[in-house]
């Protein structure tokens, strides 16, 4: 095993993270990361672990709250690695590690390797062990034990992580599986929000589940964490016998080669529906619209957001409503996903538009066109694509309401709707400017966009979805029907600032095309 | 040949990246209707000149005219006449190459009867005729001819190509410089780059060397060799535009004893 060159990539790709910050967006967010892992990694290691075992050794149920929060932190690294690509994003491929004198074996070893010794993990090590030291301290863990069950369950969180992405990735690539794996990822989300009142009210089934949880790594690691008896060599067992097992699965699915799709026809075929859409924006626009409709509907990254928006907004209308019936008003929680009902299907498009173009960028400012012309096109494309949304949305509401009907209710929820929309569409266009960042459109998970673009769409989501509810909360008759009028108003603000916005943008796109072109190229 | 005029004027071009300068005080002309060859070693400003030509980057001053007329970025009218290969490509990738030839064809100003014709012809010619693929399934020499295509389509004056015969095949090579000839005896012109200097010597006219930073350092006729056998440059005969290239940007010479 060629352990000084696996050394040396594995310094490499930690000379590639630090390089990473060098940049101005990327030493704000190395700030701002730090600064909260910090501040994290304080209070968790100190409250969480401490306080955690404290409670845990009072009530003499350490084992199962060990279990409960290893439980939580392995299903928190698994879902941050697969959905936003935290540590398993290979720094080096295969084919990259061909390059150097590496036999197969050593290869894989060192994909892994440098996969695992991401920072990412880390952090879940760390609080991890602030558990098991907490627990130690308070002497309900001996800390070796504890240690080894860390470390055993932090392989296997980064095996499960490579699995569960492989196998969606596998999924991706099947015919239609651009449309099963949203609706298959939006099923898992919502499965706990649909067992739990059926568990709240039957203890057996409830029970019944809690039996089958004994077999998870995370309940492993909690036994072996707590135990000195027969029980810790049970976790123990349990941790390797899931180590080896998803070794194998990933064996078996790196060596599974990817499916190629294969076109039917080699014929050139003129006519298409993006053309035909487009020709209602005129000549110069309907060229540009038409070109950026084809360019975003044949991204992967995009066809995957917008087929994922297809179940989840109305999962969130029904669930959201429903969920906050008990404790507060479903109608302030409906206006809340109205807003983000014309977001969801292209955000992270909206928020950077020339990041995902790549090499093309450049044709945009060859052309005999006003480049600003190029952006007002993409933005009113996206915008065309994102506006069945909100129709969805109310044929939702029409259908499942569980407030009666009220037209001047469904009037606000729409404005609320056009509302969100061009509001963000709106920002977009700045944060398009001004926080532009190079990313794969064929990219399907993962969070790659700038601080400024995950700024305005993270900020912009949790604002619209919890906004409305806590204006509700605290001025309670803001939101109602009777007042659907405030929301209109807002609406029809956000409109002047969208129109401006794409006024004022086209003369920015020139004016700082240097700086987009070193951006989108990847040459800054 | 016949030069009625200048296809190209630039006049103390200096482009700036803060305190680096990228070109200094490049002044040069280009004659209408032939092949002009613009060298250099890496880095020395050749892609940051056709970049401000072209209207990507703005000249930090200095003046550019192109076709009688003075060009910037705004110039819509003159980049109608203009054809560009740029040294990227500028390809999108999820296109395929009917899509992509299309859209250019259509923003050059074509009607949709002219481009489908054209986009056609051209693929068929360049032999890219599979439309199963999209472009960023091609291999780097398809690239590289759709690019070409993309620049002609819409048979323009001026054509600046960047790099343009960098791994194409024998054949694809064979017809771009025929199209390449027959384009510059309808009296159009182009302006293009290259490291192969055996290709420029055999296809230009013209050439122009500059030097670190985008500093011009020659410029002449090099169908010389052809008449003469050889351009004598400070008092010194080059029989091809290798040496003088290597004399003219500085040749250097190491040695590396493992080597």
């Amino acid at each position: 095993m060629n352990l000084q060159l696996i050394g040396q990539l594995i310094r490499l790709r930690y000379q590639l993270l630090w390089a990473r910050t060098r940049t101005r967006n990327g030493k704000i967010a190395w700030f701002i990361a730090g600064y909260l892992l910090l501040i994290m990694a304080i209070m968790l290691l100190a409250l969480g672990g401490l306080g955690a075992g404290m409670a845990a050794v009072r009530m003499g149920k350490a084992e199962r709250l060990a279990q409960g929060l290893l439980t939580a932190l392995f299903s928190s690294a698994l879902i941050s690695s697969v959905m936003l690509g935290f540590g398993i994003n290979a720094a080096f491929s295969d084919v990259e590690l061909r390059r150097y004198p590496l036999r197969e074996r050593e290869r894989r070893f060192a994909r892994h390797f440098t996969g695992a010794a991401d920072p990412f993990w880390f952090l879940f090590v760390a609080l991890e062990l602030g558990l098991a030291t907490g627990l130690y301290l308070l002497g309900a863990s001996y800390l070796p034990m504890g240690i080894l069950a860390v470390l055993l369950l932090y392989v296997c969180n980064y095996l499960a992580a490579q699995v569960v992405s492989l196998l969606m990735d596998r999924i991706q690539r099947q015919k239609g599986g651009s449309i099963v794996l949203p609706i298959l990822i939006m099923a898992l989300c919502f499965l706990p929000s649909l067992l739990m009142p059926k568990l709240a009210k039957n203890p057996a089934l409830a029970g019944q589940a809690a039996a089958a949880l004994r077999y998870t790594p995370s309940f492993g690691a909690g036994s072996l964490m707590t135990r000195t008896d027969a029980g810790a060599l049970h976790g123990l067992a349990l941790l390797l016998l899931w180590i080896v097992g998803l070794a194998v699965a990933l064996s078996a699915l790196e060596r599974m080669p990817p499916r190629r799709p294969v076109a039917k026809s080699t014929r050139i075929r003129w006519d298409s529906p993006f053309d035909r859409v487009s020709a209602l924006f005129g000549r110069e626009h309907g060229i540009l619209v038409a070109h950026w409709l084809r360019f975003y509907f044949r991204a992967r990254r995009f066809r995957v957001q917008y087929g994922l928006s297809l179940p989840l907004l109305p999962f969130l209308l029904l669930i959201w409503t429903r969920q906050v019936t008990r404790h507060g008003d479903p109608f302030s929680a409906a206006v809340g996903v109205f807003a983000v009902s014309g977001i969801t299907a292209g955000a992270a498009f909206v928020v950077n538009q020339f990041g995902y173009v790549g090499g093309g960028f450049r044709r945009y400012f060859l052309f005999p066109c006003d480049p600003g012309a190029v952006l007002r096109s993409s933005s009113v494309a996206l915008l065309a694509a994102c506006a069945p949304y909100p129709l969805l949305a109310t044929l939702t509401w029409l259908l499942f309401a569980p407030v009666p009907f009220d037209a001047r209710g469904l009037a606000l929820l729409l404005a609320s709707a056009a509302f969100g929309m061009f509001f963000f569409h709106g920002l977009g266009l700045w944060t398009t400017l001004y926080g532009p960042r190079r990313c794969d459109p064929n990219q399907t998970m993962g969070n790659d966009l700038s601080l400024a673009g995950n700024i305005a769409l993270i900020g912009t989501m949790l604002v619209f979805l919890m906004g409305p509810m806590m204006v509700g909360q605290f001025h309670k008759g803001i939101l109602t029907p009777e007042r659907w009028w405030v929301v209109m108003a807002l609406a029809a603000l956000a409109v002047c600032l969208y129109l401006f916005s794409l006024r004022r943008a086209g003369a920015i796109v020139v004016a700082r095309r240097e700086r987009l072109l070193a951006v989108v190229e990847g040459k800054a | 040949m016949n030069v009625p005029t200048e296809a190209i004027r630039i006049t103390n071009l200096v482009k700036k990246y803060g305190a680096v300068t990228a070109v200094e005080n490049l002044s040069l002309t280009v004659p209408s209707g032939i092949m002009f060859g613009f060298l250099g070693p890496n880095g020395s400003g050749k892609s940051t000149t056709i970049g401000c030509l072209t209207g990507l980057l703005d000249p930090t001053s200095g003046q550019i005219e192109v076709l009688g007329e003075r060009f910037d970025a705004n110039s819509a009218g003159l980049k109608r006449r203009m054809g560009v290969m740029p040294e990227t490509l500028g390809l999108f990738e999820p296109l395929r190459a009917h899509e992509f030839l299309a859209f250019v064809g259509r923003m050059y100003g074509l009607d949709e009867a002219t481009t489908r014709k054209r986009v056609t012809e051209l693929l068929d010619a360049l032999e890219l005729t599979d439309s199963s693929k999209v472009l960023g399934e091609y291999s780097t020499g398809m690239r590289k001819r759709v690019a070409f295509a993309a620049a002609v389509i819409h048979s323009p004056e001026v054509l600046f190509l960047d790099e343009p015969f960098e791994s194409i095949d024998p054949a694809g090579v064979a017809l771009m410089k025929q199209w390449l000839h027959r384009f510059t005896e309808q009296g159009r012109t182009v302006f293009m780059t290259s490291h192969v200097l055996e290709t420029v010597e055999r296809l230009c006219q013209e050439v122009a060397i500059i030097a670190v930073p985008g500093k011009l350092v020659w410029q002449g006729d090099i169908t010389t060799f052809g008449r003469e056998g050889a351009i004598v440059f400070d008092g010194q005969e080059y029989d091809a535009l290798e040496p003088l290239f290597l004399r003219l940007t500085g040749e250097r010479r190491v040695d590396l004893n493992w080597l």
